[in-house]
């Protein structure tokens, strides 16, 4: 996590968020689902034989676990950001202990309601650059004054 | 209400009915392991004492920490006479206020929109749903809205 507080006035369009290298473990998967409690015996998130007899080349990381990987690409950014919205959609499953890539770049920025907001267009990539998780994200930063 | 939106037969009924899917009481351990398992580093959400110093004066749960207990959640059946094939489309989650150790959360989810589109692959038909997360307090902390569609198999 970066201690560099950030600022709505520091923002512009264009600017990037990240890159983060991640890499998800099997043990961080299993651990994933004791938490999520709805798991029971082998699954496709846990087994590879499971995962490959429902046509999935290996065991792949729950969606649910993705989003929460994405959503630390903004919180980790600033201490000063505050997710509001995260708005994915999924393109290929994500397998692991594979090298990804999380960045952001910032698309928009207004104040509404009186709440400095910008928007941000977030991806989760594989080594070859091809996108797993796509979307934008919905943050409030506030502002110097 | 388009002409196309009208031809999608479906259980109208549903639109809108908020069903109840359960009560999750959130732990402590709960919100660590989450943090842990995800790679989390900010201290916020799993050091007591970071958490203590805080405006929270706890640690609290990161924000898409109620995203865990949709997965799996059963719906009623909308009866959507349209395509053979379904696919999860996308996810939105939306953080309004923290989750707390000791917090009980009550969700609900209800059947907000259904529409259709053409693409290259044809015709689509997207269902989509909302589930709220409230608090023992009645506060809403979190809705998570989850898109699937519905199209015909391509033929070979």
């Amino acid at each position: 996590m970066t201690s560099t507080e950030i600022y709505f006035d520091d923002v512009d369009l264009g600017d990037e968020v990240g890159p983060v290298e991640r890499i998800v473990t099997d043990d961080q998967v299993i651990e994933f689902t004791q938490v999520w409690g709805r798991e029971t015996g082998p699954t496709r998130f846990t087994s590879r034989e499971k995962a490959q007899s429902e046509g999935l080349p290996e065991a792949i990381v729950p969606g649910a676990m993705n989003i929460a990987i994405m959503s630390q690409l903004i919180t980790g950014w600033s201490p000063t950001v505050k997710l509001k919205k995260l708005d994915v959609v999924f393109r290929s499953p994500v397998l692991h202990n594979r090298p990804l890539t999380l960045k952001g770049m910032i698309t928009d920025k207004d104040i509404i309601d009186d709440d400095p907001t910008i928007e941000c267009d977030i991806t989760m990539e594989n080594e070859e650059g091809t996108p797993h998780v796509i979307g934008k994200a919905t943050v409030s930063l506030p502002t110097r004054e | 209400m388009t002409t196309e939106e009208s031809e999608i037969k479906f259980d109208r009924s549903l639109l809108g009915v908020e069903n109840d899917i359960g009560q999750y009481p959130v732990t402590k351990e709960m919100i660590v392991k989450f943090a842990n398992s995800t790679g989390e580093q900010n201290p916020l959400y799993f050091d007591d004492e970071t958490g203590d110093k805080s405006q929270h004066g706890s640690i609290i749960a990161p924000p898409t920490f109620c995203n865990m207990f949709v997965s799996g959640v059963t719906r009623p059946d909308i009866k959507l006479e349209f395509g053979d094939v379904s696919l999860f489309a996308g996810q939105a989650i939306e953080s309004l206020s923290p989750v707390k150790p000791g917090d009980t959360l009550h969700a609900k989810t209800k059947l907000k929109d259904v529409y259709a589109k053409t693409g290259r692959s044809g015709r689509m038909v997207f269902q989509v749903w909302e589930t709220s997360f409230a608090n023992q307090d009645g506060d809403t902390v979190a809705l998570v809205q989850e898109s699937f569609v519905k199209r015909n198999r391509r033929p070979r």
